[in-house]
């Protein structure tokens, strides 16, 4: 059963948020992996029926769930209940815990976890053809990471859940810059889970070995 | 423990978005980053919002400017500083 991985590559935000993505979740995932010009409304409605875990990593807003250039993926009313019957569904987006991700679980998914404002971080643009190397945006992006991570290892939606807010807590201790440490706290907040806390997807093989980075992306974004 | 310029820019960003306190608040966060320079080469604070009134890249050093000038970009700005 693939897994579906969507990251959007197009503007600075999301060549950061992707760009871990790629780096720690798209190598121990099997294909469905739809990156940048890939990230649009078609290949998502062929490849998610198949799949048991959405991943998404896009902009978004109250209603709305955006691939490569803003291009609506999940809309409210105007997606097939079999897009999302039965999965786990994780949206790396702004606004989508609103209304979206109640309405991927009135139709059906299993769970879907977003967030309910803007889900904000710190970059370093000078960063952007390598983002899995900018530790002060890996503050806030490490700890979703994790939770995805969880979740491919197997563990219930609340578990990865639980795991992804530690991640934003123990960071923020620590962190001494009071706008990043901002940016913790707002995310923490704003992370919703809805649907069936105990939902699972199926377990991945967990990589114990480290893989070398992705080569630099070398498309500029906007 | 906050610092003074942190403690400021939130203080600014508590007011209703009027055009005084967005001037107020760019100027708090002018004052704030002069306090704090960035370690990093080109910080640059961004969200996944869609449809926004405000840009969804912006650097740090121009944030005020954008304070200044857009009443949600503020309002944003006060639910992030809280």
């Amino acid at each position: 059963m693939p897994t579906v991985v969507l990251m959007s590559d197009f503007d600075l935000p999301t060549r950061s948020a992707s760009g871990f993505m790629l780096r720690y979740i798209a190598p121990r995932v099997e294909p469905v992996q739809l990156f940048g010009m890939l990230v649009r409304r078609l290949p998502f409605q062929l490849t998610a029926p198949q799949s048991d875990i959405i991943i998404g990593c896009g902009h978004g807003d109250v209603d709305a769930f955006t691939g490569q250039n803003e291009a609506v993926i999940l809309e409210i009313g105007k997606y097939s209940p079999r897009e999302v019957k039965g999965k786990v569904i994780k949206l790396i987006s702004c606004q989508c815990g609103i209304a979206l991700c109640p309405d991927l679980v009135k139709n059906g998914a299993a769970c879907a976890m977003g967030y309910t404002d803007d889900y904000v971080w710190v970059m370093d643009a000078d960063l952007a053809s390598t983002p899995w190397s900018d530790k002060i945006a890996a503050t806030s992006l490490i700890p979703v990471v994790d939770g995805i991570n969880a979740l491919l290892d197997g563990k219930t939606a609340q578990e990865a859940f639980d795991i992804e807010l530690e991640g934003y807590s123990r960071n923020a201790e620590v962190e001494e810059d009071e706008l990043v440490k901002a940016c913790l706290e707002f995310n923490w907040d704003n992370a919703v889970l809805l649907g069936n806390p105990e939902a699972r997807a199926r377990a991945r093989l967990r990589i114990t070995f480290p893989l070398p980075p992705p080569p630099p992306l070398l498309m500029p974004v906007a | 423990m906050p610092t003074k310029e942190f403690e400021e820019l939130k203080e600014a960003l508590r007011e209703a978005p009027t055009a005084e306190a967005r001037k107020a608040a760019a100027e708090a966060m002018n004052r704030f980053l002069a306090a704090h320079p960035a370690k990093k080469s080109r910080p640059t604070l961004v969200s996944l919002g869609y449809k926004k009134t405000y840009p969804q890249a912006i650097p740090l050093d121009k944030v005020s400017d954008e304070l200044a000038k857009n009443p949600e970009f503020f309002e944003l700005m006060g639910r992030i500083v809280k």
